[in-house]
């Protein structure tokens, strides 16, 4: 296992001991995960790649609650939620975790807003804090003109915002994302990167996002990269430019083999 | 592959969707089997006695049931094809032909339609009797009546039956033969996007369809619906209300709930995410059929609580009509001797018979008078026409065991049930002058009587009752060739009506004299009116109930990804159903409330006719038992959602 240093030393907002995931009977059963370990900072940024069949969004589904391990356990910000029941884990998801979907996953039949708004609907807030939270978050995403109109009203990097800003409003604990930017063009891409990347450095929100794009992962602070189900390797970012940090995960891509077609 | 393994394959794919609509479709066919095995059976027909009535009353139903069925296969089957359209342009896409594909699907509806009338049938035998059983307590028959396998019955069903699986197998093929491929690919997604509705025309339209309801209403219940335009009148109601509805689920709802949800400004909340927004942006979509639901539950709701009134009030209707349990008189054709005298030999047959009774003579007086007054309705024309008036002598009418009031000296009250829904409090008082030799005498009418005084006057002539005094001044002055003589009897014990009236029939003939005939007549019309449509009533609602049930399926399928990621962002499954349930309370309440209230209306305005009877009781009966229906519709539906969502993560 290739490790960079320059660890940073926050507080840790997630710990993944010991993850493996089967699919399938008992008999004929798929191992998709394998045994991984993950540490997680506050405030970090990471990035999962690697080739197809990895196993990345099944990582990224079960670390954020949507799905079980089949062992190991996960405690995200104290709480080990690997031994939670489901109503526990639904109320554990909507205070403390957010998500960004690859095809967005908004509501038709809801405005931008209350989309938005969707989340804090039943935490308990005020209509006003909610309100503020809203015209913070929107603010931050330059989707708060467009509050007013439904999906099919709005491009797709709005749209992908819109669920970004979802994601954010409730001030989550960490906010997983599976391929955010699959499904937009490079300028809305890297338009979303970018305001993810504020948010990460000025609110100091956790992310963890899966992405096949070696230009998205290059926002990240760090990449961790899985084959077959089991950590290969990670690259930490630290002080390198973005450009430079390309370079190294066009590299490391390159080492792990299989997937450069689809790095853009 | 054939073809064939194709349409198994499908079938049992499809097996979930189609469980209720192959139930509602067995539903038909048995009910249909039944009402055409009634209508053919000789046994039935002769046996009862009820042939003319029974044939004609089961034809209209056979007729009305057959439309109502044609409505719903078409509907459902236009609804199946519709959430099918991806499965058939994948179909043509992997390179079937259109024909191949609407053999597939005809194949299918022919299997589906065949499945059904075989089960159909077999469960129309079965239960055929216990039908018949029904509607014999109904109509009041104590006889046992054989029923048989009737060959006649079984045909009509088959062709009938045959006719309908032509009919929807022809619009499959047509509608396969026009379609595009890129619509079928998105025809499960069409009226999807919500649209910002014009705020002023909205307000006005919205306005415009609660506006005619409302005008619809009270034109009903006004003085100027009866008038010589009352069918034009009536006509015009059923526009006025139909449109209406129309306009109010296809803007006024939406506008109403567009005005909370601006009101909430985004703070929508689940349980509105999950209700009012999906519900206002295919309301616009739905309303033509939602209209169709309510209207028709309305007429059906009506038709079944008037139905059950009648049945209900027959008892307390017939004595409007025949207050005593036998009047003699001496009108009759073919009868030896004066009332007196067969009265007596009646009074000596029920002697010999053991039945207790009290006799009555009443004497009446025959003579010609005009009305006049300020406020006769227009309806009546009476003004300046002569018209046969009956004038009886409340001290007899007591004596004969009738509840009426006595009126003042020189007074009178009028009793003419036919027209007493006319005579409204505010036509009083009347003037009327009666003929008396030659003289008039003026009598001052003040009040209208609740019933007839006499058996067998019933609607035909008007009666005039008067208290002691004043009768005894006319009777005077009258020529002895007006005074009718009567005799009423009643009996100690209404248990012996029956066997009395085989006793009177060896007298007098007319039903009308004879309390129990008139009665058992009344009660086999309006049993097998109630047996007609409460059933014609359930198949309607078995079918108006399955298609809410089939849209809303449908709709759960839409939105299934919704339901994933509000469980992904962490909304519980019992969160999510508080919204459903809202929903499916509006989805299946809006039309019943709704119909509910046009069929209060209607039996509102027809209420005149019941003129001794609270019918509110078998009006809120018959209510409830809808609803109840909704109500199981409805709580499928739930069940089918939380299904839904509960798989959806
Ligand atoms: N529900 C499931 N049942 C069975 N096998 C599954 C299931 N989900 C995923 N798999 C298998 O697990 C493996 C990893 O899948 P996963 O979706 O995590 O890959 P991925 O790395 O996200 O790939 P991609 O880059 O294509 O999205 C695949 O081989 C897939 O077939
Ligand atoms: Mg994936």
């Amino acid at each position: 296992m290739v490790t960079n240093t320059n660890q940073p030393h926050g507080r840790t907002v997630l710990q993944a001991h010991q993850i493996s995931k089967s699919f399938g009977s008992k008999l004929n059963s798929t191992e998709v995960l394998k045994g991984i370990n993950l540490q997680v900072r506050e405030g970090e940024f990471v990035g999962i790649m690697g080739p197809s069949g990895a196993g990345k969004t099944t990582l990224l589904n079960v670390l954020a609650t949507i799905d079980r391990p089949t062992s190991g356990t996960i405690t995200i910000d104290g709480q080990e939620t690997s031994k939670m029941k489901d109503a526990q884990l639904s109320t554990f998801r909507r205070d403390k975790l957010g998500f960004i979907f690859q095809d967005y996953n908004l509501l038709d039949t809801l405005t931008v807003k209350e989309n938005i708004l969707l989340p804090a609907s039943l935490g308990g807030l005020s209509k006003k804090a909610a309100e503020e939270q809203f015209n913070d978050i929107a603010g931050i995403l330059g989707i708060k003109e467009h509050g007013h109109k439904y999906p099919h009203e709005i491009s797709g990097g709005q749209k992908q915002r819109t669920s970004a800003a979802r994601a954010l409003v409730n001030h989550p604990s960490m906010v997983f994302a599976d391929e955010p930017t699959g499904a937009l063009d490079s300028k809305s891409a890297s338009a979303l990167l970018g305001t993810l990347e504020d948010v990460n450095k000025s609110r100091g929100v956790t992310i963890m996002m899966v992405t096949h794009d070696a230009v998205a992962s290059s926002y990240c602070s760090r990449v961790i990269f899985l084959k077959d189900g089991a950590m290969y390797s990670e690259l930490y970012r630290g002080d390198k430019a973005r450009q430079a940090f390309f370079q190294d995960i066009l590299n490391m891509q390159a080492v792990l083999g299989g997937d450069r077609v689809d790095a853009r | 592959m054939t073809l064939v393994d194709l349409v198994i394959r499908s079938m049992r794919k499809n097996l979930k969707h189609y469980y209720l609509y192959f139930f509602a479709l067995i539903f038909g066919v048995t009910l249909f089997f039944i009402f055409s095995t009634l209508q053919h059976d000789s046994a039935v027909v002769e046996q009862t006695d009820l042939s003319a009535k029974m044939a004609s009353g089961f034809q209209a139903a056979t007729v009305l049931l057959f439309g109502i069925l044609l409505i719903f296969v078409t509907y459902a089957n236009d609804l199946f094809l519709k959430r099918r359209s991806r499965e058939i342009g994948l179909y043509q896409l992997v390179g079937l032909t259109k024909g191949a594909v609407s053999r597939l699907l005809i194949i299918e509806n022919i299997l589906l339609g065949a499945g059904a009338f075989i089960v159909g049938i077999g469960a129309g035998m079965l239960v055929s009797r216990l039908f018949l059983l029904l509607l014999m307590k109904l109509v009041g028959y104590e006889g046992f009546v054989n029923l048989s396998f009737s060959g006649a019955a079984f045909l009509q069903t088959a062709v009938v039956f045959a006719v309908l699986i032509v009919i929807t197998s022809f619009r499959m093929f047509w509608k396969i033969r026009r379609s595009q491929l890129i619509d079928l690919f998105n025809d499960d997604k069409k009226d999807e996007h919500p649209k910002q509705p014009k705020p002023i025309l909205s307000a006005l339209l919205g306005i415009l369809g609660i506006a005619m309801i409302g005008i619809g209403y009270w034109f009903a219940n006004s003085e100027y619906m009866m008038t010589a335009f009352l069918f034009f009148n009536m006509l015009l109601v059923l526009m006025l209300v139909i449109v209406g509805t129309y306009i109010a689920f296809r803007v006024t709802i939406g506008w109403l709930m567009t005005l909370v949800r601006k009101q909430q400004n985004g703070h929508i909340g689940l349980a509105g995410a999950l209700s009012l927004a999906p519900l206002m942006h295919r309301m616009k979509a739905n309303a033509k059929s939602l209209t169709v639901i309510t209207t028709l539950s309305a007429m059906t709701l009506a038709m079944a609580g008037f139905a059950y009134s009648m049945y209900y009030s027959t008892e307390q209707e017939t004595r409007v009509r025949v207050p005593h349990d036998f009047l003699i008189d001496e009108v009759g054709e073919g009868n030896e001797g004066t009332s007196a005298e067969i009265a007596a030999q009646f009074a000596e047959d029920l002697d010999s018979a053991g039945i207790g009774y009290t006799q009555q003579p009443i004497t009446y007086l025959e003579l010609t008078g005009a009305f006049s007054g300020e406020n006769l309705p227009d309806l009546l024309n009476w003004e300046g026409n002569t018209v046969e008036l009956l004038v009886f002598d409340t001290r007899e009418l007591k004596a004969a065991g009738l509840d009426i009031e006595e009126p003042e000296t020189g007074e009178a009250t009028i009793h003419n049930n036919g027209i007493s829904w006319l005579l409204t409090k505010e036509v009083f008082p009347v003037g009327a002058s009666v003929a008396v030799d030659g003289r008039t005498e003026k009598l001052n009418v003040t009040s209208i009587g609740t019933q007839e005084v006499a058996s067998g006057y019933a609607g035909v002539y008007t009666q005039l009752t008067l208290n002691g005094e004043t009768f005894d001044r006319i009777k005077e002055a009258a020529p002895a060739e007006s005074h009718r003589p009567l005799v009423a009897f009643n009996l100690d014990d209404k248990g012996d009506l029956a066997e009395a009236s085989a006793i009177f029939k060896n007298y007098r003939e007319e039903m009308t004299l004879d309390f129990y005939s008139t009665y058992k007549e009344s009660l086999s019309y309006n049993g097998i009116m109630i047996f007609i449509t409460g059933f014609l009533g359930l198949a309607f609602l078995v079918s108006t109930g399955s298609i809410l049930y089939f849209k809303q399926m449908s709709e759960a399928e839409q939105e299934k990804r919704s339901y994933t990621t509000l469980r992904q962002l962490g909304f519980k499954t019992g969160e999510i159903m508080k919204g459903i349930r809202r929903k499916q309370a509006f989805v299946f309440g809006i039309p019943l409330l709704m119909g509910l209230v046009h069929s209060v209306f209607a039996i509102k305005s027809v209420s005149f006719l019941f003129t001794s009877t609270d019918i509110t009781m078998p009006v809120t009966i018959a209510m409830i038992a809808y609803a109840l229906v909704y109500l199981a519709f409805a709580i499928l539906t739930i069940g089918y959602y939380r299904k839904t969502i509960q798989a959806a993560l």
